[in-house]
């Protein structure tokens, strides 16, 4: 089966010259479908900047990356909005909600993106709320909600249009422990339902959570082993 | 482009969640177009009440005039050429030499200066005069001389005391020769306009008498510097003009000579309506200058709201928000905000011709209604729709450019 991922000899250099940045070291990765992946790194490993570059937010200076297929790294602009648009949902560290939209037009977002009409729009978005547990949010305000409840409608909004890759940018560093389970237990309940789970984390004990972990330092993958421990 | 509804929606969104920053915005764009819209109407109304006041006084009418030159070769225009102006030449119902005089006369309520103005019966035309008692005097007395003459109601009754005075006489004294005229008619008197005025304070009375009569006070009345032509409208004013100087010429053998000038109101009223527009159009374009000034206003707004949501057009994009798509919710967003602006300032500047224009109606004395043309709010709605996409182009294009790493990165 084809590879969900499939990163070859990445490079990604910033201030090309003298004083140049190499963010990632000649990066291989791949990951099949289904996967559970936390990608561990210390802050300043690379590991933000592979996530920009998985996350089709930014393109690689050398090297190519598959995704589902598709050569990503030569793409311009506007292709890679439409890919993040299809093939990536989000969730980010500081929830990234839109403070003026509700829980409900916030999950909305990425489907008006994509161009979805009003009434599948709403039956997506509604399904998605409700998975994550608050069916009964969907009215509230960013501000009037916490940060575990903020983070669970940035997970229904990158779960609404079924992505095939679920990408979690430190998705509990603001949380507090009891939340932490919360999110923790709703990705991984994700991937049981079969949705491919990267996690890039700087936390050992939330990378244990996953199936398999991609240690990156200094731009370069250290170690990629599985959890045997874990009951997948 | 298909979601623009979408991004309509998402952009009045905006603008509701920032309600006071947003109409703070708008008032730049209200202000502007409500003095456009208020100073056009207002401007289009004085030029139509000044319009219709003057058409009243009388259209149709070419003054001619002997130049300097006319003068001192003696070339003045005769009774003969009047007669051949009035026989020979189409779209003209009448013609009237403007001869005068002055006088006094003695009643039993005082001794009054008198202003005599001479002329045939056509003279009748100039003030499109309604005649109150009597007639005015006929063809037959100016042919014979006669000395009869047409007064105002309100002369009358300064001499008199009333104005059922026709057929009473009014002994004249003119360079101490005296000479009494006979009344035939009794005209009313026409209220002043805001424009025109018939009488003033301390005006002397004034008679209308055949222009023959004056040989009486021994003057040949065979030679005039002006007479006026009443021209009909089935001849435009300006061939009849042209008909009146050719005819003249070839009757003092002056081709080319330029010894007779034409003024006909029209070119009056033209003349003063061309100055009334560009004393509107001064204004508007005063005016115009704050619709940019608001317009500038929107751009700054608009910036400042680019840079403030920075982090949410990073969101947007990293949820695959294209350029166009942040593009066109930005632009939608200046686009709304002017035109909004822009209808609640047509609105405004509609409401304030109308008390402009009801201000001015009490204060001059004659009623202005508001010139309101479609073509005024047409133009206003466009322009105000055009500065809000000019300026709002700029910012939605900063917006739009940010990396979506970059966006999300600032906060």
């Amino acid at each position: 089966m084809e590879n969900l991922i499939r990163v070859q000899d990445m490079c990604k250099i910033y201030n090309p010259g003298e004083n140049e940045v190499r963010a990632l070291d000649h990066v291989n990765l791949e990951i099949n479908r289904g996967e559970f992946v936390a990608i561990i790194g210390h802050s300043g490993s690379g590991k933000s900047t592979l996530m920009n570059m998985l996350g089709c937010l930014d393109v690689p200076t050398s090297g190519t990356y598959y995704l589902n297929g598709k050569d990503v790294s030569t793409m311009k602009d506007n292709q890679l909005s439409e890919i993040r648009n299809q093939e990536i949902g989000f969730i980010f560290q500081g929830f990234n909600l839109i403070a003026n939209l509700n829980a409900m037009e916030n999950v909305e977002l990425p489907l008006i993106y994509r161009g979805i009409g009003k009434g599948e729009r709403h039956r997506l978005a509604k399904e998605a709320l409700t998975k994550v547990g608050l069916s009964k949010r969907m009215e509230h305000k960013p501000s009037e909600m916490s940060g575990g409840q903020q983070q669970r409608v940035a997970i229904a909004r990158a779960i609404a249009a079924e992505p095939p890759v679920i990408l979690a940018d430190e998705p509990t560093g603001n949380l507090d422990s009891a939340s932490t389970k919360e999110i923790m237990e709703i990705l991984k309940s994700l991937h049981e339902a079969g949705r491919s789970v990267i996690l890039i984390t700087h936390d050992n004990d939330i990378a244990d959570q996953a199936k398999r972990v991609v240690r990156i330092l200094d731009g370069k993958i250290v170690e990629d082993y599985y959890n045997e421990n874990k009951k997948f | 482009m298909g979601n623009m509804t979408e991004y309509v929606k998402m952009a009045f969104k905006n603008i509701i969640a920032n309600k006071g920053r947003s109409f703070l915005t708008m008032l730049g764009i209200i202000i502007g177009i409500a003095s456009v819209i208020m100073v056009m109407s207002v401007g289009d109304g004085t030029a139509d009440a000044m319009n219709s006041e003057v058409a009243d006084l009388g259209t149709g009418q070419i003054d001619v005039y002997c130049s300097e030159d006319a003068s001192n070769e003696g070339e003045w225009i005769t009774p003969e050429d009047l007669t051949a102006i009035r026989e020979q030449l189409e779209g003209v119902d009448g013609v009237t030499p403007n001869d005068g005089s002055s006088g006094s006369a003695v009643t039993g309520k005082g001794e009054f200066a008198i202003s005599l103005n001479g002329g045939t019966e056509d003279m009748q035309k100039s003030m499109n005069y309604n005649m109150k008692r009597g007639s005015y005097f006929t063809s037959a007395d100016v042919e014979e001389g006669n000395r009869v003459c047409v007064i105002t109601d309100t002369d009358a009754k300064r001499l008199f005391g009333s104005d059922d005075v026709v057929g009473m006489d009014i002994e004249l004294n003119v360079n101490g020769i005296m000479g009494s005229y006979r009344i035939v008619g009794v005209a009313q008197q026409k209220e002043n306009g805001g424009f025109v005025s018939y009488t003033y304070e301390g005006m002397p009375v004034s008679l209308s008498v055949p222009y023959t009569s004056f040989e009486h006070f021994g003057w040949e009345s065979d030679s005039f510097y002006s007479a006026t032509v009443f021209a009909n409208d089935k001849v435009s004013g300006e061939e009849v003009a042209k008909d009146i100087i050719h005819l003249l010429e070839t009757r003092h053998r002056c081709a080319g000579e330029e010894y007779y000038q034409i003024q006909s109101f029209q070119d009056m009223v033209a003349e003063l309506n061309s100055m009334l527009a560009i004393v509107t159009t001064f204004i508007s374009c005063v005016a115009a200058i704050s619709l940019i000034v608001g317009g500038i206003g929107v751009m700054n707004i608009m910036l400042v709201s680019v840079t403030e949501r920075t982090r949410e057009i990073g969101i947007r994009k990293s949820l695959g928000a294209k350029t166009s798509s942040i593009l066109m919710q930005f632009l939608a967003e200046a686009a709304i905000l002017t035109i909004v602006g822009g209808m609640i300032g047509i609105l405004l500047g509609l409401l304030g011709a109308v008390g402009a224009c009801s201000l001015m109606s009490a204060s001059m004395g004659s009623v202005i209604h508001p010139g309101i043309k479609a073509s005024t709010i047409l133009g206003a709605t466009l322009f105000s729709c055009g500065i809000g996409v000019f300026f709002g182009i700029y910012p939605a294009r900063k917006a739009a450019k940010l990396s979506p790493i970059e966006a999300l990165r600032r906060n």
